[in-house]
């Protein structure tokens, strides 16, 4: 990696340049970086030691190992930019421009560049137009919504756009804003192939554009296709990589590409964030709650990603850390559908489902396309016992993202809960599929092979024994196991599934009425087996336990010890009950 | 619960419609005494009317027609000035709303052409929409949607009648492009991107895609696709239809993709303003495209349809039945996942409520009618060959429709499960079905498939004809012919030695049964389903356009070509709704199937001929494919195989892609018989591999074409002398069918062990077997095939002795009533045979007293085999002949027997010993 201060001036030209192009959302992602550099001890000053975090617990958490920073191979071979200023002539018109463009009035900053021809003003007019077109086009989303719900206006911009963007990219005018444009065009034209040729032609001539990045990885959309773009390797790229690995469901890649860029950018919020994101993927909510306690500290007004946090405590069910953070985004931005989903989080968690679904429902008239609200507001259903609506809801996650394992969990739960397990088993399948290492899933399908309408138990043990291998934690999978080989008849299988259970409630000190169950079954079979030893641990075991078990752990002893006193040789004849 | 946002079925006002709503001023101009301007007679005047009425009504398309098609059709109706004059008109008036304002006038002016309330008492002569006529209903409800439009919607409207007229004014390419995903991606086709025409694209994309198929045609080997070695040995059997062979390959190749014919890669124009039209047409086109995907799913397009189907999806997204329409597209086209998908995708969005045929439920059901989407899926699986599965999803839909007592999905479920058992004899489903259904486990015992069948069909008619459901009765009624067809009915709680019962089927049964469900189409006389047989009409109007002017509907067309398009289209107003007339014919093809067991082959012939010149055009093709494939072995047995192969080419140029299967088995079939006969034995082994293959278990498993391919095995290992393999698949055959309780078949299982036993020369052992066949056939009232065992019988019995030639000779006697009438050629002369060897076995017989009755026997008997170039049994007659002739001194004729004796021999033994060109073509 190229050096840190190397990296700070790169960006702080990249900053100017991009927000001289009004790409704001780049320029502040970009700057969000700048500041991450963690600064070097010796240059120590004091306005910027209030984003230092050198106590922070999750920087220790993740430098344990050090993190070799050998530079990957080839030094990023694209100098600080330096982009030729437009001339001075068209300077005047330009400022203007922009600053109607700072304004929101599109299409009249466009009209004043009409005549420019300098890069800047090209772009700029260009970027105006489009954004122009899509404001209309959202406009009109909601004017035009058809009778049967169509709503495909497009942006009527894109057209002439096209047609110039081309136009210059032959001429071979065009520079890496005007191809960054183009490929944002095409894309929403649905050429997705040439999208992706334009977007890696523009972050290979100038890797500082974070939104050419964010549109080039939405249309990676599957491995093969992230492995054959070609690019140059920068400090960006591993930005982009980490985020890709992340959208494809990679997410231990995506976690170590992460760390890898701790090592610059040690105060970036936006990389910690990302961790959290990666981290709830796999499930490490606790981490992921020191994590985002840490980014509320740094950045209170903070919105992006805070639903994913109020997830996390809504699995912990901590009722005043959600209010408190409902609280929060509710009066920093209530108009954000992050907003409206912890708010329905929080209601959920209430047990207010009416007003949770509300709130999920404004998060979806803000974003149609938002994938959590969609799911949770099947959550909602679920709970009030609607399923239809929460088959909707979950359907409609699914036709969004199809790779949304937890709408497709949903439907099977919902078909389940309608009686139809054979029909949800599908469901359940696919999203198993998606998700193969979640031991949930498993047993939720397992649970559905096991149901009275199906009874298909082989299968139900086939699923509750991938359940069991990837890390149960409620640990029902082996005592679901045992009973069921046990049911099946199979006493073998049953005791070394109960006693495998029994160490594993040793080790996590749980105690309850399974632990009784599998110290009896056991205490049984090995008198069946005529392994009195073992019989009479489990039994003396069983002693410590009131209720009726008791009496017959005592019992079984008491037949154990009289069947041993009689002469050994009484064994022969003794036949099994 | 369909749709979270939005419930579907508003009427939005488009630029199309403010055309309509002008030419509906032109014909109807407020305050107008008698015909208005450019009519010239009333005729004419009518003719407007009714194009009008038929753009509002018309379901063949989903989209609205643009201007430039409207004018197009509107030249066609009439084509002389008037028609000019009316497009000038329609121009002028469009072009002429510019502003807003323009647009409040325009409605409001509208509004005076409508009748008032009281148009009762208006005179005779003056020209008013009537409020509640189809054009005045669709006329206020365009001014009701425009005056409910917000001014946003207005200028919308506004600027869209601007692009409407101005494509018609130039014709440039449009621009916005739906979202096909580029195949190119190299930054050279750039520009042509800009100009492609999509319309080309698309149509290059499926061309090429023919082109693939029809590579990878050529290259796949014999059994999946065109089979070109068994075209070129049909051909070899000369019959001089090769050139029509050759072309029907050419259209058979082409016809899955692209089908030139069919208009549907018009739709996906991708020009700036398309509307839909109204949800009843675009509900009528889809209800019409299902039938048609029903009826012959061939011929639909796998990917035309969904091109059309994606678009609408786009268009209409809670139009959720889209989704099931692809289902049924991919069902069709054997795309086992995305009829999954599709399936699922559908029932999760509208929960089964959605529909023509919905008729929501009085009480608030909020459960939908998830009932609905596992029946869908059952038989989906059904259809894909998962028996298993396919019982276990209906056994769920059973629980489920008695949870939410939806009785009627319950009738069809049952229904679906019996005809599933029947058509895949499983062999256990105690577990399955009695773990479900009540009545099952009510009675307490575990009862045989087939009396868990008949239970389940009794139950599922009682429902059917409780709700009033005539078709499933019907149906029903048919199931339960097939079952009386097929299976001994026996008491179902008091079985065994003691029961005296006659264990036999009963014909007057079927017959009942039969008769029972044709009442169905008397039912239907009155009733019709308003929606696909007006948009039918009117699509069939609006594509007669071009005929010659005058009242269409009062004089038929004469003469000239399209008849049939003409009478279809008088016809469909009254005509009794496809599925009736499906039904229908299946009984016929169940009638024929019947008699063809029970041994009537005339009846048999007849019933088929019905369905195949009566329904052909309703029922399904695979059903028509049925009735011709009956027709083509009845003439393969009673005239040979020279005639039933020029059947068979016609009947495949007509089936081309569709019911491959059928055609392919009857021509593996017929080859086999073929080649048997003329003891071409490898080739009947390699074709008897073919079936294997098509037996196999890869696309379902289909218990009949088990059983037909290893009896077709057998019967080869027993044609090579191989006794030992032969008994043994008989064997193993006879165990399977028992299993699966295909009673019928073990008849003739048992009648080719016997077979078996008799040529390799143990009567004494074949004889239990053909009396066990015998009897069989007496159970299920198989008299044709019981008179074949009876032969074997006599056979047997004349192979133990001359002793018993006499006992022999009666039994040929008893059964030649039914051989003469109902068997074939090569039972006839097997009869013929027999009896002459009886009488020249038998002692007491003198040659030289009576010596014509042996002749005329064998004479008979050698005419018909030299039909059927049946070259051993013919030696032997012909040996027979000779040997006669020896005896009677008359050497002349005996010369010639012998000759012919000679020439058989020959032709058998070349075909072992040469090269056969048959042989090498394989």
């Amino acid at each position: 990696m190229s050096s840190k201060e190397s990296c700070r001036s790169e960006l702080r030209i990249a900053i100017r340049q991009l927000s001289d192009r009004c790409l704001y959302t780049a320029s502040k992602w970009e700057a969000e970086q700048l500041v991450g550099i963690e600064q070097d001890p010796a240059k120590f000053t004091p306005s910027n030691t209030r984003f230092q975090r050198g106590s922070s617990s999750i920087r220790r958490k993740y430098r344990t190992h050090e993190i070799a920073a050998t530079p990957i191979a080839g030094v990023s071979y694209v100098a600080t930019p330096v982009m030729e200023e437009d001339e001075l002539v068209d300077g005047d018109f330009y400022l203007l421009a922009k600053s109607y463009f700072d304004c929101r009035e599109y299409k009249r900053a466009a009209h004043v560049l009409r005549d420019q021809t300098g890069r800047k003003s090209v772009f700029l007019r260009c970027y105006a137009l489009y954004l122009a077109g899509e404001k209309r086009k959202e406009e009109e989303m909601i004017e035009l919504e058809g009778p049967l719900g169509k709503s495909d206006s497009v942006n009527r911009e894109l057209v002439s756009l096209e047609r110039e963007l081309s136009m210059l990219c032959k001429n071979g005018t065009i520079d890496p804003f005007g191809l960054y444009l183009y490929g944002l065009v095409l894309k929403q034209k649905g050429s997705e192939n040439l999208a992706r040729t334009v977007l890696v032609e523009s972050v290979n001539s100038y890797p500082w554009n974070w939104n050419a990045w964010t549109e080039l990885r939405s249309l990676c959309s599957t491995i093969d296709i992230l492995n054959t773009v070609n690019l140059n390797s920068h400090w960006m790229k591993d930005f982009f990589l980490a985020s890709a690995y992340q959208e494809l469901r990679m997410h231990n890649e995506s976690l170590s590409k992460y760390e890898y860029l701790l090592g610059t950018f040690g105060n970036s919020n936006y990389i910690q964030a990302q961790i959290a994101k990666a981290q709830y993927s796999l499930r490490e909510f606790d981490q992921v709650e020191a994590l985002f306690e840490e980014l509320m500290r740094s950045d209170p007004y903070r919105v992006e990603d805070m639903d994913m946090y109020s997830n996390v405590l809504y699995a912990k069910e901590s009722f005043s850390a959600l209010s408190y953070l409902a609280h929060r985004v509710f009066m920093t931005d209530k108009y954000r559908p992050e907003s409206c989903c912890i708010i329905g989080n929080y209601y959920s968690l209430k047990g207010q489902h009416e007003k949770s679904v509300m709130y999920f429902r404004r998060a979806l008239k803000l974003n149609k396309n938002y994938l959590s609200a969609w799911t949770l507001m099947g959550h909602e259903f679920v709970e009030m016992k609607n399923t239809p609506a929460a088959v909707d809801a979950y359907r409609r996650a699914v036709d969004v993202d199809p790779c949304d394992y937890r709408a497709w969990y949903g439907l099977g739960q919902a078909y389940e809960m309608m009686g139809m397990p054979f029909y949800a088993l599908h469901y359940f399948q696919k999203s198993v599929f998606l998700q193969p290492n979640d031991s949930r899933l498993w047993i939720a399908m397992a649970q559905c092979y096991e149901t009275e309408q199906l009874r298909m138990l082989d299968e139900a043990i086939k699923c509750y024994k991938r359940a069991a291998a990837c890390n149960d934690r409620e640990a029902i999978a082996l005592y679901q196991l045992a009973k069921l080989h046990a049911e099946l008849g199979h006493p073998e299988e049953a005791a070394s599934y109960y006693k495998k259970d029994l160490e594993r409630m040793e080790d996590e000190e749980r105690e309850g009425p399974n632990m009784v169950e599998a110290l009896l079954y056991l205490a049984r079979y090995y008198k069946l087996q005529d392994r009195f030893e073992e019989a009479e641990v489990y039994c003396t075991r069983l002693l410590d336990y009131s209720g009726p078990e008791r009496e017959t752990a005592k019992s079984l002893l008491r037949g154990m010890r009289s069947s041993q006193s009689i002469l050994p040789s009484m064994d022969v004849e003794r036949f099994p009950p | 619960m369909s749709g979270i946002f939005k419930q579907p079925g508003a009427f939005a006002i488009t630029p199309h419609k403010v055309s309509v709503c002008i030419l509906l001023k032109i014909y109807a101009p407020p305050a107008q005494i008698s015909l208005p301007f450019p009519f010239s007679s009333v005729a004419h005047h009518n003719r407007l009317g009714l194009f009008l009425l038929s753009l509002t009504k018309s379901c063949d398309d989903i989209l609205e027609p643009k201007l430039d098609e409207l004018i197009h059709q509107l030249r066609m109706m009439s084509q002389n000035w008037m028609s000019t004059w009316i497009i000038d008109q329609l121009m002028t008036r469009l072009s002429s709303l510019s502003s807003p304002d323009d647009l409040f006038n325009f409605f409001i002016d509208i509004r005076g052409i409508l009748g008032g309330p009281d148009s009762g008492a208006i005179e005779d002569d003056q020209i008013i929409l009537d409020l509640n006529s189809n054009l005045g209903i669709f006329l206020r409800r365009c001014v009701l949607a425009f005056n409910l439009l917000s001014f946003e919607g207005v200028c919308h409207l506004l600027t869209n009648i601007g692009i409407y007229c101005k494509e018609e004014f130039s014709n440039c390419p449009p621009y916005e492009a739906p979202s096909l995903d580029d195949s190119s991606s190299n930054l050279e086709t750039y520009s042509e991107y800009e100009n492609m025409d999509l319309e080309n694209f698309v149509y290059e994309k499926v061309s090429e895609e023919i082109e693939a198929r029809k590579e990878a045609n050529e290259r796949i080997p014999f059994h999946l696709h065109v089979p070109n070695t068994l075209l070129s040995l049909v051909d070899d059997i000369d019959v001089p239809v090769d050139s029509a062979s050759k072309q029907s390959e050419k259209v058979r190749v082409a016809s899955p993709y692209g089908d030139p014919s069919s208009n549907m890669l018009r739709d996906d124009d991708p020009s700036g303003a398309v509307f839909l039209r109204t949800n009843w047409q675009v509900q009528g086109y889809l209800q019409e495209q299902a039938d048609i995907i029903e009826k012959n799913g061939g011929a639909v397009s796998l990917n035309g349809f969904e091109i059309v189907l994606r678009q609408l999806r786009k268009l209409a997204p809670e139009l959720h039945r889209v989704h099931f329409l692809s289902y049924l597209n991919s069902l069709s086209h054997d795309d086992y996942i995305a009829a999954l998908e599709n399936l699922h995708c559908y029932f999760d969005y509208s929960a089964g409520t959605e529909g023509l045929d919905f008729v929501p439920p009085a009480g608030s059901n909020s459960f939908g009618r998830y009932e609905v989407a596992l029946l869908c899926l059952g038989m989906m699986h059904f259809h894909f060959g998962h028996p298993k599965l396919a019982l276990e999803v209906l056994t769920e839909a059973v629980r489920v429709s008695q949870q939410q007592s939806n009785d009627t999905c319950l009738a069809y479920t049952l229904a679906a499960i019996s005809n599933l058992l029947f058509e895949n004899g499983i062999s256990s489903t105690a577990r399955l079905i009695g773990s479900s259904y009540s009545l099952f486990t009510s009675i307490g015992i575990s009862l045989s498939v087939q009396q868990q069948l008949f239970v389940l069909l009794r139950g599922s008619l009682k429902r059917a004809e409780s709700l009033k459901l005539k078709r499933l009765v019907a149906s029903n009624h048919l199931a339960m012919a097939k079952f009386d067809l097929t299976h001994v009915q026996r008491p179902l709680l008091s079985f065994g030695p003691k029961a005296s019962m006659k264990l036999s089927t009963c014909p007057v049964n079927v017959c009942k049964e039969l008769r029972l469900s044709s009442h169905l189409i008397s039912d239907f006389c009155n009733e019709s389903s308003a929606m696909t047989i007006d948009g039918a009409f009117s699509t069939a109007w609006l594509r007669n356009l071009p005929k010659p002017t005058g009242s269409l509907l009062l004089c038929p067309e004469n003469g000239s070509g399209s008849s049939s398009n003409v009478s279809q289209f008088c016809a469909q107003p009254t005509s009794i709704p496809g599925s009736v007339m499906q039904v229908l014919g299946s009984s016929y093809l169940l009638r024929a199937t019947a008699w063809e067991l029970y041994g009537s082959t005339p009846l048999a012939r007849i019933n088929a001929l019905v369905h195949a010149t009566c329904f052909a055009d309703a029922s399904s093709s695979s059903d028509t494919a049925l009735a011709y494939v009956k027709l083509i072995q009845h003439l393969a047995v009673f005239k040979g195989y020279k005639e039933a192969f020029s059947a068979l080419k016609i009947a495949e140029e007509k089936f081309l892609s569709v019911s491959k299967s059928q055609i392919l088995l009857l021509k593996l079939q017929l080859l086999h018989d073929h080649a048997l006969h003329r003891g071409h034995l490898k080739l009947a082994q390699k074709l008897c591999d073919e079936l294997g293959v098509l037996a196999s278990p890869v696309t379902g498993v289909d218990m009949n074409l088990k059983t037909e391919a290893s009896l077709r095995h057998a019967r080869t290992l027993l044609a090579a002398n191989q006794f030992r393999e032969a008994a043994a698949v008989a064997h193993s055959l006879f165990c399977m069918c028992y299993k699966y309780n295909l009673q019928v078949e073990n008849a003739s299982v048992l009648l080719l062990l016997a077979e078996i036993h008799k040529k390799s020369g143990n009567a004494v052992l074949g004889l239990p077997y053909a009396l066990a066949s015998l009897s069989f056939c007496q159970s299920f009232n198989l008299d044709l095939l019981k008179a074949s065992a009876t032969l074997t019988l006599a056979e047997l019995w004349l192979s133990l002795g001359s002793s018993h030639a006499t006992r022999a000779l009666n039994l040929v006697h008893g059964a030649f009533p039914m051989i003469l009438g109902h068997g074939g050629l090569e039972l006839r002369s097997r009869a013929y045979i027999v009896e002459a060897k009886c009488y020249l076995s038998d002692t007491n017989f003198c040659v030289f007293d009576n010596y014509e009755i042996v002749i005329d026997s064998l004479r008979q008997a050698s005419d018909e085999l030299q039909l059927l170039e049946f070259h051993e049994l013919a030696a032997e007659a012909f040996y027979l002949m000779a040997m006669v002739y020896d005896k009677l001194g008359q050497l002349e004729k005996r010369e010639e027997a012998a000759a012919s004796f000679q020439k058989h021999i020959l032709a058998l033994q070349n075909n072992k010993n040469e090269d056969d060109p048959l042989v090498s073509v394989l």
